[in-house]
């Protein structure tokens, strides 16, 4: 049979771009001067400026990985790490830059928030322009602001946590992260508090030939609840661009956050991006991953399950086209007694793109009567392009229940002439049957919350049938 | 009457295998066409040929359907041309509802959009007829549905779409009561004198209630003998044993 | 000396320790006498012992391979006839070291049984290299049987060729040594070729095993079954690689792995990485992984039924080992290694 065409994600949506206006743009590269100029725009305190220092040190000493994608295009010293928008941090939209707030209407931001989110926060470039949160949740003692202003006001707190859960000497692109970060967002939610509506961030990066660093730091504490969102987007450039963003996620005993993001990076970016959780007792974690933007992304999102009955899932979807290149997967470590995991990870590749799935498990010998079980599918479009499953399982302890199923392959020749006898086109038969392929992944993505997400779930997955 | 299907001299492979030689077939509208025979003769061959499943081959032959031949249509515009096809296992496709599912099939078949309120009254209705369970319509197609629930999901299919020609391509067993009432009632609420139904079966319970015009035997690729619903009574009797070379 | 071995064709993340396995202190022995106890029973193939060396596709690294190339107390060119084929490695205190170097030629069907074991309780030394081809339209059935005593160091590095029509069915049994690596390619260049593996190991006290599968497809309709059933008791460590690599071009190839591991003590560690890699779309590939403690309600049916602890965890093992043991045809040698089960569970 001919091969369907199924559309790749339609950009056009993400691909407008401003005019380069920023108040101050950093030098390209990096050195002890630009760690040090950053550190003094953003008034650190004494404590960040010897992270920042430490990192730096730590970056240099580091090598590059050995494994995953083909990393030789980025060159740092064509980076520049800092570039400051020319707005300074708003509540309201209408003090927002035109320019800025331009480009978030078009991604459908601030419609978003006036419907279904608790809180926005809006990073353009390294600076956060825009953060709100509503009243009541203020009321109850939840805190939802831009990571500078936490260092500031809540610095006891950021202290304790920052670059805890994730080391800085975690790999040379966390290093990176933790000398240069700028923005990002800090939450706490109080004991007891459960948010029913989400709190959202979403990462815009203009400047070409930049990268962004933002830092997301949140806390859920004893028995609170917390969904939050986050999305990513930039325009199209020739020249890279570089995302290493860092995430670190605090889930105290009983409580429940679940972390969803949608990744559309423009295809010259750079996701080089860490994520990491820590688990308490009977607490949960959920990842809810959509990759389809960027040239490269190495993305492995990590559970710590240190706490008894502590548990995590994992839902993924990758989808690479042409020149895509997209390493992504999850890391699970098993610390206590009766902890569990559950991987769900589906790929599709077409036109020359090529999904790894990558991996950990891990189950330590504490970790008795723990259970994990991975299951993971590969979607092949064509004969272009790329699929590989590579996932390590390290099961160091007997009493568990651990199993790993893959699967890969093409879209069955049976279905698509059970679907054609019932008057569907080939193209639209096998569009459909991928759409089946990614819903049970899609319908845990939060659609309902943001514009950016119908348009590419709905438009491009699900939309041209009917 | 005015001819609906011809098939004339039709050779076919499955794989590298001959398994129609020579058949022909007419049908005209308001007919309703039993083909029977035994394992292997062929029977769910022809239903896939005159779809044009890419597994198997003609080698010659013509399929005319309404006056074209369709011998080199894909299948969706062989549906679209009017004509219909009950799987015998028919496909689970996950992450589609089979309401959505229909819809997208209706607007095709149709060639322009539905009303989608008259839509759901229309398959509210057909499932009540067919005895099924009103949820089954919110849950993905086919899948985890019971052989009969599957069925009759088909015939629920063949209602909703209302094609110039339904194949029915029955399954030899495993079917319960209810799920053989159920093909029975929706043929019988189907039928009228502008369509047709070829229904290619062993199962003689199908066919009990049903006004049958042409009995055909198919053996060995070919039809050897056409009767009327006497033909198949004979067949239940005393089986193919005296057909077969 | 310190050798690094086992490379997975594919690296990942370093930190999980999985991409190679580093052994420190082999000594590795040179200049060997000839190894005086082998046997070969063999009727009609033709049997030389001049072996062109060429450089193995992936091998247990430069330093091991390069030992069998220069150091070879044992060479045997098989250009097979339609027969049964044994070949006994029996070590003892006067051949401790074996160093082998087998290149089977599969002009016409044949099934090959390779046993090593030991007569001694001195520490043996097995470095070893078997190639083989299986021409058009031939099936080779392999079988590997290793019971070396429990101070023994194995390496194993294994190539195939798989012509159109050809099948390889390679069993491997892996209950001896103290260390033990395995490392396993097959080229699957013929259409229609058929490579099936199924392999057995056993991991008890401070024992290693480290096992690489890979296994490339090229030919159209070409097909691979990876079946591996193992256990682990003590302190032993078992890391399992396992590569289908389906090839571009491999139209309607399908390939299987699936690796289970019976955990038997709390202090064992079973590391696996079932990879699945993809350049071909008309393909269906599946792997699965498992690992666990015996099942509890079998493990109590079998004991309600006035069987010991120990009798019912035998039984549970051997139960899926069995189903690969079976697959060797010389029922002597399959009366050993039950033995041998038997005995390493006693």
């Amino acid at each position: 049979m001919a091969k369907a065409n199924i559309k790749d994600i339609n950009r056009n949506i993400y691909d407008f771009k401003n005019a380069d206006n920023y108040d101050f743009k950093i030098e390209k590269g990096l050195n002890r001067e630009i760690v040090e100029e950053i550190s003094k725009m953003k008034n650190d305190p004494d404590w960040m400026r010897e992270i920042r220092l430490k990192a730096l040190e730590m970056y240099n000493k580091l090598e590059l990985p050995t494994w995953g994608p083909d990393l030789s295009e980025l060159n740092m010293e064509e980076i520049a790490t800092y570039v400051k928008p020319k707005s300074k941090l708003n509540s309201s939209w209408d003090e927002v830059p035109e320019d800025i707030k331009d480009t978030f209407d078009k991604l459908g931001i601030p419609e978003a928030e006036k419907k279904s989110l608790a809180g926005v926060g809006a990073q353009y470039d390294s600076e956060v322009v825009y953060h709100s949160i509503k009243e009541d949740l203020l009321k109850q003692g939840v805190i939802y602001t831009d990571m500078e202003t936490a260092v500031r006001e809540y610095s006891e707190i950021v202290k304790e946590h920052f670059m805890k859960c994730v080391p800085i000497s975690d790999h040379k692109f966390v290093a990176l992260h933790a000398a240069v970060w700028s923005g990002g967002s800090f939450v706490y939610v109080p004991k007891g508090v459960k948010l029913d509506i989400p709190l959202q961030s979403y990462f815009r990066l203009n400047s070409p030939e930049s990268g962004q660093f933002e830092h997301t730091l949140i806390i859920v504490d004893e028995g609170a609840s917390l969904h939050f969102i986050e999305g990513c987007s930039a325009p199209k450039y020739n020249k890279v661009n570089l995302h290493a963003g860092c995430v670190e996620l605090y889930v105290k005993d009983n409580a429940y956050l679940r972390y969803s993001t949608i990744e559309n990076w423009s295809k010259n970016m750079m996701n080089l991006n860490t994520k990491k959780a820590i688990v308490g007792k009977n607490a949960q974690v959920d990842w809810v991953t959509g990759s389809f933007g960027s040239k490269v992304s190495m993305l492995y999102p990590m559970s710590f399950l240190n706490g008894e009955g502590a548990k995590t899932e994992y839902t993924g979807i990758t989808f690479a086209g042409g020149g895509q290149n997209l390493d992504t997967g999850f890391k699970v470590v098993h610390n206590a007694k009766n902890t569990s995991s559950i991987v769900n990870s589906k790929s599709i590749s077409k036109n020359g793109g090529a999904c790894t799935y990558r991996a950990l498990v891990r189950i330590n010998e504490n970790a008795k009567n723990s259970k994990c079980s991975v299951s993971c599918e590969s979607l092949m479009l064509d004969d272009k392009s790329r699929s590989d499953t590579i996932p390590v399982n390290d099961i160091r302890t007997d009493d568990v229940i651990f199993s790993h199923e893959a699967k890969i392959g093409k879209i069955s020749d049976k279905e698509i002439f059970y679907l054609m006898s019932r008057g569907l086109s080939e193209e639209d038969a096998k569009a459909m049957i991928v759409r089946g392929f990614a819903y049970p992944i899609s319908k845990e993505l939060p659609v309902e919350y943001a514009v950016e997400m119908n348009n590419l779930i709905n438009l491009e997955l699900e939309g041209s049938i009917g | 009457m005015s001819k609906l299907l011809e098939i004339k001299d039709l050779y076919a492979n499955a794989g590298d295998k001959e398994i129609l030689k020579g058949l022909n077939l007419n049908i005209n509208k308001g007919e309703v066409h039993v083909i029977m025979g035994p394992n292997g003769a062929g029977k769910s061959t022809l239903a896939n040929v005159i779809f044009n499943n890419s597994e198997y081959t003609k080698k010659s032959g013509e399929i005319i359907f309404d006056g074209e031949n369709i011998n080199d249509l894909s299948t969706d515009k062989i549906a679209k041309k009017g004509v219909f096809m009950s799987f015998q296992n028919p496909e689970e496709i996950p992450g589609i509802t089979t309401t959505n599912f229909l819809k997208v099939a209706k607007n095709n078949i149709d060639g322009k959009p539905v009303k989608i309120f008259e839509l759901k009254e229309n398959i509210k209705k057909n499932m009540e007829e067919l005895n099924m369970n009103p949820k089954l319509i919110e849950r993905n197609l086919n899948v985890g549905f019971s052989g009969g629930e599957k069925k009759k999901n088909e015939i629920l299919q063949m209602l909703v779409l209302n094609p110039k020609l339904a194949i029915l391509d029955e399954t030899d067993s495993g079917l319960d009561v209810d799920a053989v009432k159920a093909v029975s009632k929706g043929i019988d609420m189907y039928k009228n004198d502008e369509n047709a139904v070829l229904i290619i079966t062993h199962n003689m319970k199908i066919l009990q209630n049903l006004k049958i015009d042409f009995v055909h035997i198919l053996i060995d690729g070919k039809i050897i003998k056409t009767g009327n619903a006497e033909l198949a009574k004979e067949i239940e009797e005393n089986g193919f044993s005296k057909y077969k070379k | 000396m310190d050798i690094i071995v086992n490379e997975t064709p594919v690296r990942t993340s370093k930190n999980y320790g999985i991409n190679n396995v580093k052994l420190n202190d082999i000594k590795i022995p040179e200049k060997l006498n000839e190894f005086n106890n082998a046997k070969i029973y063999s009727n009609k193939s033709k049997i030389s012992n001049k072996i062109e060396n060429e450089k193995l596709a992936y091998g247990n690294g430069k330093i091991l391979e390069d030992n069998v190339y220069n150091n070879s107390n044992n060479i045997l060119k098989i250009e097979t006839e339609k027969e049964d084929i044994k070949i006994v490695y029996e070590f003892d205190d006067n051949n401790l070291n074996l160093i082998n170097n087998i290149e089977i030629i599969g002009n016409k069907n044949c099934n090959i049984v390779i046993e090593y074991k030991s007569n001694t309780d001195k520490t043996c030394f097995h470095n070893s290299i078997i190639k083989a081809i299986a021409k058009e339209n031939v099936k080779l059935n392999i079988s590997i049987v290793n019971l070396l005593n429990d101070k023994s160091l194995n390496f194993e590095a294994i190539e195939n060729t798989l012509e159109n029509n050809s099948i390889i069915n390679y069993t491997i049994i892996g209950l001896g040594a103290k260390t033990s690596i395995t490392n396993y390619y097959s080229k699957v260049l013929g259409n229609n070729a058929n490579n099936d593996l199924k392999s057995i190991y056993l991991g008890q006290k401070d024992e290693l095993k480290d096992i690489n599968y890979i296994v490339n497809l090229y030919g159209e309709k070409s097909n691979v079954d990876i079946d591996v059933q193992g256990a682990l008791d003590d302190n032993a460590i078992k890391n399992f690689k396992g590569t289908i690599d389906f090839k571009n071009g491999c139209k309607k190839a399908k390939g299987n792995e699936n690796e289970f591991c019976l955990l038997l003590s709390s202090k064992a560690k079973s590391k696996a990485l079932p990879m699945l890699l993809c350049t071909e779309e008309a393909v269906e590939g599946n792997h699965s992984t498992a690992s666990g403690s015996v099942d509890n309600s079998e493990l109590f049916y079998i004991m309600s039924r006035g069987v010991s602890y120990k009798e019912a965890v035998k039984l549970i093992v051997k139960s899926r080992f069995n189903k690969i043991i079976e697959r060797i045809s010389d029922e002597y040698v399959k009366n050993e290694i039950s033995d041998e089960i038997d005995r390493r569970l006693g």
